[in-house]
């Protein structure tokens, strides 16, 4: 059993390592400036500062989606079916745009001159209608290498069904050209739709050589082994990462998610809307059971972050999370009707505010969060850094001229609109998921998120809030907590009134054979292997899925009828209805293979023993319920103590990294765990 | 916001720039809200995998406050003009909660049976608040197969006048059970009539939580708010056109046993736009006749892309462009006339009026697009197990080039549909599709070059034969460059290696194992080819985009 377990997260400012002790169930935390020329040197250092040794590190990165947005990856050739050698270039033909003439598609990851035919054709039942021509595949590969590609990616039409061509053409090219990294379609994403699978493959092969030899040297120079964190939430060692570096996309995200879920979790919370609000984006995952929602689709390297459609597609397992273009940093102005708008424009770190005074001239949420009074200029960042009320405020009377608003009201209205385009956009994936928003509570972290939590909350009719004990470690702390886990997937297109249970059978039992294998590498004892089932199904007709989980006994059992109820029950919850009439069937069959967390409980020292009084001081704060300023106290966070009486808002409650805004509507306490839970009044619901 | 301010709630919201963006940005949250569960729970592959479909909330007057952010282009403007339809024949005080509305009439909608509208009264504590509105294509409405050769619209499927599809929340039967007998696929389309309604049920939820949460007692004077600052956006950007008419003139192949001539007069006179169709050929006897509704949107819908593409739209948007067409010609058809494909024509409309402005607004269009109109191929027939199949590929031309950038190769404009996965057409059909390309030299040459158009070979296997609608343009007439830009490549057609002997407007019956070679046009290109970036024109040449005889006689690399 390990006694010491370290988490890693390298952020675009700060590298955080935490550590574990199994024993004393408690987290030590080494911040870092990060290292951008080799962020292995923080992870190094941070680790060695440490009071103890770790045994295993885990790790979450952002090497995979930055290689993709900064077009940093390796020279990678396409080898495809005659007839589809433009696929990634011509996409879905959508405008995603419906009145912008000006607008651009994302360019290919791989060049046209790289993109090389072969004859082979496999029918959409799996037959093979013309064989694979195996010395144009030579032929195509050494064309590539000679075109200067370190990798190649395979992807035929149709491989989904049948992808025997793609693994002989991976075989070949593999034994010809040892060097090159080669990834074979149905490998990656074995689902139906070339585009998107292709597409997945080819990003996969981009990545993959920098991926192999970051997490090897990475491995090698830690000395122990190295676990990194999936775009799902689960954890896998560092070979197997390398092989599927494209499962690596959401890595850095989703160990925030998941540290998110296991703070509420550990609070008592099951059903959670993750809120976690930055300088320049806000991020919304929904957690249900203790555990993120997932996706299989997600996009990468949007030529217009904000907007669908303009980026890379993925067919990737990952924790759903939806990106809006607010954050600290975003710049209100007015828009060409005259109304107020607020972001997704940013100032990002540098100017920054116009309160950093660091050139920054614009008006920001922070400049307005700080005239509404919620944060300290004299403690912002505890104290690291000062800011400038008369350069927010001289940022602000400039737009409130234009739009006839006084400075509070201009600081009052940018609040509202930004808080109002999150609010939009979690109620929106909200109603997408055919949940109601009343069954959640929310957890609120980053800089900018327990300043806006409170006004969120009143959006979105949810009653409790947690602002987490640990919310700017929220990322490493994930780490720790993720379960060693892979997903394996296979389309296999069935209708249930008539299964193919032994194909059913084969499958499943293949992909789980993968996956245990796996995880008997990372150290996981086979009595410990949990095997979960899901399909993606749809009624007969339709094009999209919905994922489903399955009971296995019912496999056992042959009982097709169970699953059908199942999905009828998951569709009628998310759709308002179920169709009795039509047939269903099952699409992509998925496998979780994974073993519990090793980390199920976590608690932090004493930040500060002194017994001071928690009140700092008294200031006027902005609320728009009081219709105005008013006095409010304000509490330094670290020496709240557990049990206290509740404070009732309206109150502020400071910390390092951010201010819990308390409205006048809730009130707060300190929980065992240190985490501070609000609690608004009750409202009538609309 | 509880309001401790006591300023009168809509005055207050209507003079706010802060809570009139608010509640715009949520009305269009709930169209897209709408959208999204109507393409979840669609069975056409029309809707769910090539996006055509539109969602749009009104105000109670019928006003049309949002619609959703990818739609198509022509339905968000004929929506609106369907549901003044039905007003008149359904006073708003007749409607009951859980009532909702259907209607196909070309003349009425969207100018072609295929597409189903669907309106509903949104209800919140017993008032009448706002509707909702969706169109959608089915994946089948009766009558012949979706093609240009009927001669009457009596020949093209099931029309349904403006009646009630649900009444009080029940189903009517008998309508119901009117459609189910007239169209072959019956399950899918009663499905997507389903999801239509399902759709607009998201977008009440959504509106009455607005109402209750903002405290909102009369949207229709919000509504009038929004509509009159997109209303002056748009007159603002009009006034910046030199003022005067602008004409030009477009033949397109038609039939080819009557001429389809477009003229077009567009004239700036103060804020206001008037775009006139006088000169224009006749209504035809095949089925390219455009009825109004949809000859306005696509008048309506370019001029926007050009002077105003940043704001969303909604009934402001158009109300000082006026659109005209002689009553009898092929842009204003009388009843009735066959209009199946009527795509084929209206599609076009967009290019005549860029090139009437072009001497002007050059900066801002786009040159003509090789996938206006769309080519369609449809394959219809049965499966060895008797189970019918319609397989519609939704595969594009290039756009074409702007003034500053290359068109977009394979790109639908000014429609905006989506081609699907070739993947799922297998799937679903036994089609196989053996090649799906970009067609090298089919770009129009130019400073900017016309996007690529695409080549694409089709056969059908098994052992069944099958019916295959061709509608097909530009082949005569490929798509224009303008101000000095070349044309791109035609359209064609290729049947078992002859090029001709089969109609590109019309149904055939096609035989297993026979193969189609189609080219889809490419975009004409923008300014002298001669003046193109040497650099670009190398890497067009290094990739395949460009022969080497073009980079040499074209360009003069």
């Amino acid at each position: 059993m390990t006694r010491y377990l370290a988490g890693a997260d390298v952020g675009g400012t700060f590298t955080d390592i935490v550590l574990y002790d199994a024993e004393t169930r408690t987290l030590s935390v080494n911040k870092l400036l990060t290292t951008p020329d080799d962020p292995r040197r923080a992870i190094v250092e941070g680790l060695g500062a440490l009071e103890a040794r770790a045994e295993s590190v885990v790790h979450g990165t952002t090497l995979v989606t930055n290689a993709l947005i900064e077009r940093r990856g390796a020279a990678v050739g396409l080898i495809t079916t005659e007839g589809y050698r433009d696929v990634l270039e011509i996409g879905n033909e959508l405008r995603y745009d419906t009145f912008d003439l000006q607008l651009e598609r994302p360019a290919p990851l791989v060049d046209r001159r790289l993109r090389r035919p072969v004859p082979e054709r496999i029918g959409a039942d799996g037959s093979v209608v013309l064989a694979l021509d195996e010395p144009a595949v030579h032929q195509a590969a050494a064309a590539l290498r000679d075109g200067g590609v370190r990798s190649i990616a395979i992807a035929f039409f149709n491989s989904y069904r049948n992808p025997t061509h793609e693994l002989r053409a991976k075989q070949i090219v593999a034994d010809a050209h040892p060097d090159l990294v080669v990834c074979a379609s149905a490998e990656i994403a074995p689902e139906v739709r070339e585009y998107e699978r292709f597409s997945t493959a080819v990003a996969n092969a981009y990545v993959a050589p920098i991926a192999l030899k970051y997490l090897l040297e990475l491995e090698r120079s830690l000395g122990v082994p190295l676990f990194i964190m999936l775009s799902d939430g689960g954890i896998t060692t560092a070979r197997t990462a390398s092989e599927q570096p494209i499962a690596l996309v959401e890595s850095g995200p989703a160990a925030g998610a998941m540290g998110a879920a296991f703070l509420a979790r550990q609070a008592g919370w099951d059903d959670v809307i993750g809120f976690d609000m930055g300088g320049t984006t806000a991020k919304v995952s929904l957690i249900h059971g203790g555990l993120p929602h997932r996706s299989h689709e997600l996009e990468a390297a949007r030529l217009q972050r904000f907007k669908k459609g303009s980026g890379l597609p993925l067919r990737v397992s990952t924790i759903e999370l939806i990106e809006i273009g607010a954050g600290g940093g975003s710049i209100a102005g007015v828009d060409e009707l005259g109304l107020m708008r607020v972001g997704p424009r940013s100032s990002g770190a540098v100017p920054g505010p116009a309160c950093y005074g660091r050139g920054g001239e614009e008006p920001t949420v922070t400049d307005a969060d700080l005239i509404r009074g919620y944060l300290a200029p004299d403690r912002f960042l505890g104290g690291r850094m000062r800011l400038d009320r008369s350069r927010a405020t001289a940022a602000l009377e400039r737009l409130g001229e234009r739009l006839g608003l006084g400075l509070a009201e201009t600081a009052a209205g940018m609040a509202r609109v930004v808080d109002n385009n999150m609010a939009t956009a979690a109620r929106v994936h909200i109603a997408e998921s055919g949940t109601d928003p009343l069954r959640y509570r929310m957890v609120a972290f980053g800089g900018a998120g327990p300043v806006h939590a409170y006004e969120i909350a009143r959006l979105l009719n949810v009653r409790e809030v947690i602002f987490p004990r640990g919310a700017g470690v929220a990322s490493a702390i994930g780490m720790l907590v993720a379960p060693r886990s892979v997903e394996y997937t296979r389309s296999l297109i069935m209708r249930l009134d008539a299964l193919d249970w032994r194909a059913v059978d084969d499958a499943v039992a293949a992909l789980e054979t993968r996956g245990r294998a796996v995880l008997r590498e990372a150290g996981v004892g086979d009595d410990e292997i949990a095997v979960e089932l899901s399909a993606d199904m749809r009624y007969v007709g339709q094009g999209f899925e919905v994922t489903v989980p399955l009971d296995r006994t019912s496999q056992s059992r042959r009982d097709a009828a169970a699953w059908r109820r199942a999905f009828d029950d998951h569709y009628a919850r998310r759709f308002g209805r179920s169709l009795d009439m039509l047939s269903v069937e099952g699409v992509s069959w998925r496998v979780r293979v994974g073993a519990p967390a090793a980390v199920s409980e976590l608690r932090f020292g004493e930040l500060d023993s002194r017994d001071d009084e928690a009140l700092i001081e008294r200031r006027m704060a902005y609320f728009e319920e009081c219709a105005g300023f008013v006095e409010v106290p304000v509490f330094a966070r670290a020496r709240l103590r557990a049990g206290g009486t509740p404070i009732a808002g309206p109150a502020l409650i400071e910390e390092a990294e951010s201010t819990a805004v308390i409205g006048p509507s809730a009130s707060v306490v300190t929980d065992a765990y240190g985490n501070l839970v609000m609690t608004l009044s009750a409202r009538p619901r609309p | 916001m509880e309001s401790g301010l006591a300023a009168p709630r809509n005055r207050g919201i209507i003079d706010d720039p802060v809570a009139l963006q608010v509640v715009w940005t949520r009305l269009i949250a709930i169209a897209d809200e709408s959208a999204a569960t109507l393409r979840r729970t669609s069975f056409s592959p029309i809707v769910r995998e090539s996006n055509d479909f539109a969602c749009v909330i009104f105000d109670a007057e019928g006003n049309a406050m949002a619609e959703n952010t990818i739609g198509i282009p022509s339905f968000n403007m004929t929506l609106s003009r369907t549901l003044a339809h039905f007003l008149k024949i359904r006073p708003a005080g007749e409607w009951r909660p859980g009532d909702v509305g259907i209607c196909n009439d070309p003349w009425l909608t969207s100018g072609h049976l295929p597409d189903i509208t669907i309106v509903a009264p949104v209800f919140a504590e017993d008032r009448l608040v706002a509707w909702t509105g969706s169109i959608a294509h089915m994946a089948d409405i009766g009558g012949t197969l979706w093609s240009a050769d009927t001669r009457e619209v009596f020949e093209e499927g099931i029309r349904i006048p403006p009646l009630l599809y649900l009444i009080e929340g029940r189903v009517n039967a008998d309508l119901q059970a009117m459609i189910r007998a007239n169209v072959r696929l019956p399950e899918p389309v009663l499905g997507d009539i389903a999801a239509q309604i399902a759709a607009g049920e998201t977008a009440a939820r959504g509106l009455r939580d607005l109402i209750a949460r903002e405290g909102i007692d009369d949207l229709g004077s919000i509504s009038r708010a929004i509509c009159a600052r997109t209303e002056r956006a748009m007159r603002a950007a009009i006034a910046e056109i030199p003022e005067g008419a602008y004409r030009s003139a477009l033949d397109l192949d038609g039939t080819g046993e009557e001429p389809v001539h477009i003229e077009v007069a567009v004239t700036r006179r103060g804020e206001e736009l008037f775009i006139d169709y006088t000169g224009t050929s006749p209504e035809v006897g095949r089925a390219l006749n455009t009825v109004m509704n949809y000859t306005e949107a696509y008048s309506c819908y370019p001029v926007k892309c050009a002077l105003d593409p940043g704001t969303p739209r909604n009934e402001g948007t158009y109300r000082m462009i006026h659109v005209s067409a002689p009553e009898g010609s092929i842009l204003n058809p009388r009843f009735p006339a066959p209009v199946h494909a009527r795509q084929l024509v209206g599609h076009c409309l967009a290019a005549a009026i860029y090139e009437a402005l072009a001497p002007v607004l050059g900066e801002r269009i786009v040159a003509e697009s090789g996938s206006a109109p769309t080519l369609r191929v449809l394959v219809s027939g049965y499966r060895e197990d008797r189970r019918r199949y319609t397989a519609i590929l939704f595969i594009n031309g290039g756009m074409g080039a702007r003034a500053r950038r290359d068109g977009l190769s394979g790109t639908c404009f000014p429609s905006n549909v989506v081609c699907g996965s070739m993947e799922i057409i297998e799937a679903l059909s036994p089609l196989r599709i053996w090649r799906k390309e970009l067609a090298s030299d089919s770009g129009g040459a130019g400073r900017f070059r016309g996007g690529l158009g695409q080549d694409v070979e089709i056969e059908l296997t098994g052992d069944r034969s099958a019916t295959l609608s061709l509608l097909v343009e530009r082949v005569r007439h490929p798509a224009r460059g303008v101000l000095g830009g070349a044309s791109g490549a035609g359209s064609r057609v290729v049947w078992n290696g002859r090029d001709s002997g089969f109609p590109l407007k019309g149904k055939s019956p096609i035989a297993a194992g026979d193969r189609l070679r189609v080219r889809y046009a490419g975009g004409g290109g923008f300014g002298d080819p001669r003046e193109r970036d040497r650099e670009a024109v190398r890497a067009d040449l290094e990739a395949g985009r460009i022969s080497e005889t073009a980079a040499r006689e074209v360009y003069g690399l």
